[in-house]
């Protein structure tokens, strides 16, 4: 009972943040990019309830327009490496064998090479905007997930329904999709939540070290690259807010994740 | 038995560095400029043409491609890894200076994680039910969900700003003024983000591997036994770790991915910072070097990993599965 509650309360702070950041052109009192020299570094107040930055933006507005930005990013991102994944993962597991072997030690090897590093090769010689920082995070974030994909063929595929189907003649592909692809769908769901959370977390990285998105699009990330030098002069407020927003966001996340790994967890009502 | 698995764990790391090094050499390739200048910078201008010359036969760079690419990797091997865009010395020279720091930030992270996970991995493993057991639950989820950085950032507020009792950022240097006291005061505060942050979830792993262990058939016949609690808990700890250490070796690359952003953020000057000043200074021979110290380093860290393991674990000593 306890445990439903919470994991309710974490659906809707998810759910929050998004519908938020979602509809931010609504809910932001000023334009993200609105500059005023009058006001740089004001704290927080009735004015600018999270107080401003150094060309005098309004934090709050660019907290929502920057976490639309990152989440854009992270869900682009995790729908490209989910692709991949499901497509290495398939075939890998299905065929077995030979290929299964060879495709599985090259997982293994890239799985060794830190993807910050990957991308940050990447980002040197093509510094692009956000949809290129979602496609390179997508394209490093699919190893797990092939991971997961293969190990569900495998068990699935020694099940007898699926060998009935086999033995009936039914198309392959309708046993990819209809029978493996289907009864893999939780595990990976489970997974690509938590890709999600470490597409985020690139996002945000990348961006703070000032190699991610490029300056001029608010995100996560880019807020608290500047944050950096404010948090020296005390503009405590810059570097806060978007900081709660990413672990918020994570922590529900991680929560609702963790939820659906127990399978007797998962039924919110009943 | 020994030498065999050893040697296949060899051939794997050798080929993950094999493709660090297709990284690194595609950086060459797509750097602008012909891959000479790529590679000596700045100071392609001052070189002669007979230098020139000796440059293009070294590395073969009239030559096809696949070629190119096995003078070049000769040359790496050698050490020699080109001369830094920014900074005019010899890459090898520069990552010399700075693995120590690396090495000693990420030698006291993992050494106290690997200590603070244990213990209460331990307590809250063998207490199932307990305070401890639910506690760590949730710490492990709150504290893996903060980003370092920006913890990072709360601490520089905190502890150097306000208090401005710890210094926000540089490595400090033994032989300076402060010694080694220095050295340490610098050191507290990026090691106290990382560890922070990663404790809780290595320790959560161990937790469960410890209570599916508790679970066992063969632990509960023990208990029939009478056998000592404690020799109980050191044969389920013992057994539990095998899969801990395996998840240390999984997690260790995203580890050297996240001191990267640790050693930047405090100005630590370790391969980390190296690799992202590189990046921002499109210092590609510096870059491509660092990259490179990297993937030696996580495939020797995991190969000493590996050892531990094969270490306690009699099934891989036996030959078995794995």
């Amino acid at each position: 009972m306890k445990l439903r509650k919470a994991l309710l309360f974490w659906y809707s702070l998810l759910g929050l943040i998004v519908f938020l950041t979602v509809f931010s052109t609504i809910f932001s009192p000023y334009s993200p990019n609105e500059m005023n020299m009058d006001e740089i570094y004001s704290a927080p107040s009735s004015d600018h309830w999270l107080g401003t930055d150094h060309l005098g933006r309004d934090v709050f507005s660019r907290l929502l327009e920057g976490g639309k930005v990152t989440l854009v990013v992270a869900s682009g991102s995790v729908i490209l490496s989910l692709f991949i994944g499901i497509v290495y993962g398939g075939i890998s597991g299905y065929f077995g064998g030979v290929i299964d072997t060879v495709m599985m030690r090259l997982l293994e090897a890239l799985i060794t090479i830190p993807a910050l590093i990957i991308i940050l090769v990447f980002q040197v010689i093509v510094q692009g905007g956000m949809w290129s920082m979602a496609l390179l995070i997508g394209l490093t974030g699919w190893l797990v997930t092939a991971r997961i994909v293969r190990s569900e063929f495998i068990r699935l595929k020694e099940e007898e329904f699926i060998k009935m189907a086999n033995m009936l003649g039914t198309p392959v592909w309708n046993i990819l999709w209809g029978h493996l692809l289907r009864n893999s769908i939780p595990a990976i769901f489970v997974v690509t939540l938590f890709n999600f959370a470490g597409a985020i977390f690139m996002e945000v990285s990348l961006s703070f070290l000032g190699i991610g998105i490029p300056p001029t699009i608010p995100s996560w990330g880019n807020m608290l690259y500047y944050a950096q030098n404010d948090i020296l002069i005390g503009a405590w407020w810059i570097g806060l807010f978007p900081g709660i927003m990413i672990f918020l966001t994570i922590l529900a996340i991680n929560f609702i994740g963790e939820a659906w790994k127990n399978p007797e967890r998962r039924r919110v009502n009943d | 038995m020994i030498g065999k698995w050893i040697g296949k764990r060899m051939v794997m790391g050798l080929i993950v560095l094999l493709i660090v090094s297709f990284l690194s050499f595609f950086i060459m390739q797509a750097a602008p400029g012909d891959p000479a200048t790529a590679f000596y910078g700045g100071n392609a201008q001052t070189l002669t043409a007979t230098e020139k010359e000796r440059i293009t036969r070294a590395y073969a760079l009239d030559r096809p491609v696949a070629e190119q690419y096995v003078a070049w990797l000769g040359e790496t091997v050698k050490g020699n890894l080109g001369i830094s865009y920014k900074e005019g010395r010899p890459v090898f020279e520069i990552i010399r200076e700075r693995l120590p720091n690396t090495l000693l930030l990420f030698g006291v992270t993992m050494f106290c994680i690997v200590l603070g996970s244990f213990w209460l991995g331990t307590v809250a493993g063998m207490k199932a039910n307990s305070i401890w057991d639910k506690g760590l639950s949730t710490f492990s989820i709150a504290t893996s969900s903060i980003p370092p950085f920006w913890l990072g950032i709360l601490f520089i507020y905190i502890f150097a700003v306000s208090l401005g009792i710890l210094p926000s950022s540089g490595s400090g240097d033994v032989g300076g003024n402060g010694g080694m006291v220095d050295k340490i005061r610098h050191l507290m505060m990026p090691a106290s983000v990382i560890i922070v942050t990663h404790v809780g979830i290595y320790a959560r792993f161990l937790q469960e591997s410890i209570k599916r262990e508790n679970g066992q058939y063969y632990v509960k016949v023990a208990r029939a036994n009478g056998v000592m609690e404690r020799s109980i808990r050191n044969g389920i700890v013992r057994n539990a770790s095998i899969p801990y250490l395996n998840y240390i070796a999984m997690t260790i690359p995203s580890f050297f991915g996240g001191s990267i952003i640790v050693e930047s953020l405090f100005a630590w000057s370790g391969i980390g910072q190296l690799t992202v000043k590189a990046v921002v200074t499109k210092d590609f021979p510096l870059l491509m070097g660092s990259i490179m110290v990297t993937g030696i380093l996580v495939v020797i860290t995991l190969f000493i990993v590996d050892l531990i393991m094969y270490a306690i674990d009699p099934k891989l000593r036996k030959g078995g599965i794995r």
